[in-house]
């Protein structure tokens, strides 16, 4: 295994346990337990150390302080939250905050992830200032629709806790549970894969070309994560499958104007997102608008999210039909942000060439 | 013949005959309308379809399908109007074209159907014929974008009396019930014309602009253009569309190659483009620490431009850095844009050196696209005013009584209703002691 590869496995694992730990914060904050801020400051000491160890070994294989390009910078963006949130955490009071710092850390590095390339220049298409404020924007966006999502599922959950239902809410956690592992476990098995990188000369689009390996361990990954995600999710909703547990959660009022607050505002990012993408778009090829696969998914996710304000303001759809558009939206997400660049091509895929 | 008899023929016609629920003499008119429409639309698709050198008529006979399409409806009954205001076809017609768009993603489309192993596949002919492998060009996809598009222009069309008559005239005139009734409510006992007074002072402190009304009602209003931001969101469609079509149409998008050093012409106008000299910086691609190749940083040409001898713009452009050249300056420039853009799109080696390759385009309706941008980013920034209305209004027996309205957020519009009311049981509480 040489450095870079060590370096991205390392910078992998720190971004998942910010996701984890996300979900230990905001548990944290429901249950107000303290052993659960214990195991999530735990897990992010850990995370921050693997964090740390990649940056270094960046430093080292590239020569240079790790500032240089996108990928450097968000990650060390990331890096000082998390290492700022611990310092302060272990003078003041604040773990309660962590419920928001660390998901914000968390969507910083994945913008970093995306970014990701060996240490050297960014590819000429995407040497402009436009870089900062179009994915900046979009990023903005979608954290709002993940937060839309996240009331929305919770808005589902509280309902069927409040009706007393509880097989749904474990039909519930585990269809989620097992969504995220499958998608997660897709991920992971593509960065496994290691599919050969070919870039077209002239339009200098680089494409993924995956062997019959390749696919196996993509599927592979799948069906770890979905197994894993059914686990996660079995112990997840027996532990919510509890009369007082309802009690814990914001109501059902709050819960729906929280989702709709995240689409109300990451539909407006996402607009100028896109409206950003078409004027770089024109600077750099001369074109507004050309269909490419992340172009074309963008709409679809805009398209989905205009849907759901149209049924929400103009048909008076409330509660849960709103709730599940909402998490279902984030599928769209999901699949605009990294399924675009993993199963498809086209000038959003920054892979490195070789 | 006299308009009288012309009339009582109408008449008559009316009673006898009824096509559709229509009479015969517009059912005539609408499927005679119908019909040469028709007619043009197939003269034209033949002519299109049959002629190798024809221009991209698709975007004109896509246009001609729905209006055909909606005439003929309208003909034997349908009620256009109603349908094209309808938010359920807006919706459907989302959904589809969502459909549609993954469809378009996950197929091969353009020219990148030769390289993937569709050609051989027996479905190939089908998928081609009906357009799934150009599916965002194709004239029915074109033709639902047009219809999502008329759906969008009856929408505002409507919308814009009720929005002015809103914003212009504030609604004083309420009944009690209504007042009552509102969304979020209050009754304050015995406070009578001194609490209106009161209440009149704590709403302005809040913010709201205050009209009053005939008989001692009170309408205290915010945010009450703000109507207008959906109609600048969803107008800045038509813009955008009619950008696009103006680009589409009269514009070009052309692939121009100048190898280093030569000078080539400008296609579809009388300029010249010379290629001073294509500079490249290069960087290692390694795998691992071994070195397997080398690719681009950064590449530039030094272009200049020519109009009979002339030199008119000299610029060395690179990939987000293109050379703009307008031909006039004058009052048309900033309604349609005219400028010939030149885009550093790649390059590639010869045996005699570099070959720059770049994107030539020419996009008329330009200027309309940025307005639209604009109208988009400020009408949907704007949207999220809401317009909230509060009614004041003593009744006979001297109860206060004050109602609501907000037409988003509102939870948060609850909160700040009740927010008012406290304030002024306070006052008037602190008043009597």
């Amino acid at each position: 295994m040489d450095i870079n590869r060590l370096e991205e496995l390392l910078f992998i694992a720190a971004v998942i346990s910010y996701l984890v730990c996300s979900g230990f914060y905001i548990w944290y904050l429901i249950s107000r337990n303290e052993k659960v801020v214990r195991l999530a400051t735990l897990v992010l000491v850990l995370a921050l150390v693997a964090h740390t160890l990649a940056l270094g070994l960046r430093w080292y294989s590239s020569g240079h302080a790790p500032m240089s390009d996108l990928y450097e910078s968000l990650s060390l963006f990331g890096w000082g939250i998390v290492l700022f949130f611990l310092i302060a955490q272990r003078f003041y009071p604040v773990q309660a905050a962590g419920a928001l710092v660390v998901p914000t850390a968390f969507l910083i590095t994945s913008i970093a992830g995306v970014f990701y390339q060996g240490p050297e220049p960014l590819v000429p298409a995407l040497q402009s200032y436009w870089l900062w404020i179009h994915v900046t924007i979009a990023m903005l966006s979608y954290g709002l629709f993940a937060l839309s999502f996240g009331a929305g599922f919770i808005y589902i959950v509280q309902e069927y806790l409040l009706k007393k239902h509880y097989k749904n809410v474990m039909y519930t956690f585990l269809i989620l549970f097992a969504a995220l592992g499958l998608v997660l476990g897709f991920w992971a098995g593509s960065w496994w894969a290691e599919p050969a990188k070919v870039m077209d000369q002239t339009t200098q689009i680089v494409s993924n070309v995956y062997s019959a390996t390749d696919y196996l361990k993509i599927l592979g990954g799948g069906i770890i994560g979905l197994a894993i995600g059914l686990v996660l999710g079995y112990f997840a909703g027996k532990g919510a499958s509890k009369p007082g547990f309802a009690k814990r959660l914001p109501s059902l009022d709050v819960l729906d104007e929280v989702s709709y607050r995240g689409i109300a505002f990451g539909f407006p990012l996402l607009t100028i997102g896109i409206i950003t993408g078409a004027i770089w778009a024109d600077q750099a090829w001369g074109r507004w608008w050309g269909w490419d696969p992340k172009e074309t998914w963008s709409l679809i996710t805009w398209l989905f999210y205009g849907a759901y304000l149209h049924t929400r303001l103009t048909m008076g759809w409330r509660g849960r039909h709103s709730a599940i558009i909402a998490v279902i939206g984030l599928i769209v997400v999901l699949f605009t942000y990294l399924g675009v660049n993993l199963f498809l091509s086209g000038l959003h895929s920054y892979a490195a060439p070789t | 013949m006299s308009t009288g008899k012309n009339e009582a023929l109408t008449q008559k016609l009316e009673s006898e005959s009824n096509f559709f629920g229509r009479s015969a003499s517009d059912f005539a008119i609408m499927i005679i309308t119908a019909g040469t429409m028709l007619v043009l639309d197939i003269v034209l698709s033949v002519a299109y379809y049959r002629s190798n050198s024809a221009p991209d008529l698709r975007w004109l006979l896509a246009l001609l399908d729905i209006v055909v399409i909606l005439t003929f409806y309208g003909a034997f009954g349908g009620r256009v109007k109603r349908m094209l205001l309808s938010m359920k076809l807006a919706l459907t017609m989302l959904f589809v074209i969502l459909l549609l768009a993954i469809i378009g993603t996950i197929l091969p489309q353009g020219q990148d159907v030769a390289a993937s192993g569709w050609t051989t596949n027996p479905l190939y002919g089908f998928y081609s014929r009906i357009g799934l492998f150009d599916v965002y060009y194709s004239r029915w996809f074109l033709a639902l974008l047009y219809l999502l598009g008329f759906n969008l222009g009856f929408c505002i069309i409507d919308r814009l009396p009720t929005t002015f008559r809103r914003a212009l005239r504030p609604r004083t005139d309420v009944k009690e019930i209504f007042i009552r009734k509102c969304p979020a409510a209050a009754t304050i006992e015995g406070a009578g014309d001194h609490g209106a007074e009161m209440a009149k002072q704590v709403l302005s402190k809040h913010r709201y602009h205050l009209h009053e009304g005939e008989s001692h009602t009170v309408l205290a209003e915010k945010g009450r253009w703000t109507g207008l931001a959906s109609i600048a969101f969803h107008l800045s469609f038509i813009f955008i569309g009619l950008g696009a079509i103006l680009a589409g149409t009269i514009g070009f998008d052309e692939r121009l190659e100048v190898p280093d050093g030569l000078s080539m012409p400008v296609p579809h106008t009388d300029l010249r483009v010379t290629n001073h000299g294509f500079d490249m910086q290069t960087v290692p691609v390694k795998e691992g620490d071994r070195v397997v190749g080398y690719r681009p940083s950064v590449y530039s040409s030094d272009l200049e431009l020519f109009q009979d001898d002339e030199s008119l713009a000299r610029k060395t452009i690179t990939v987000n850095d293109p050379l703009r050249y307008a031909s006039s300056n004058s009052l048309l420039t900033l309604l349609i844009s005219n400028k010939v853009n030149l885009h550093q799109a790649s390059y590639y080696q010869t045996s005699r050196g570099y070959v720059s390759v770049l994107q030539v385009t020419y996009k008329p309706g330009k200027s309309l696209i940025y307005f639209g941008f604009g109208l988009m980013m400020v009408g949907i920034c704007a949207l999220y005013f809401p317009h909230r209305r509060i009614w004041v209004k003593v009744d006979a027996s001297g109860e206060l009584l004050m109602g609501g309205r907000s037409n988003r957020s509102k939870v948060t519009f609850q909160r700040d209703f009740d927010r008012i009311v406290m304030d002024l049981r306070h006052r008037l509480v602190k008043q009597e002691a």
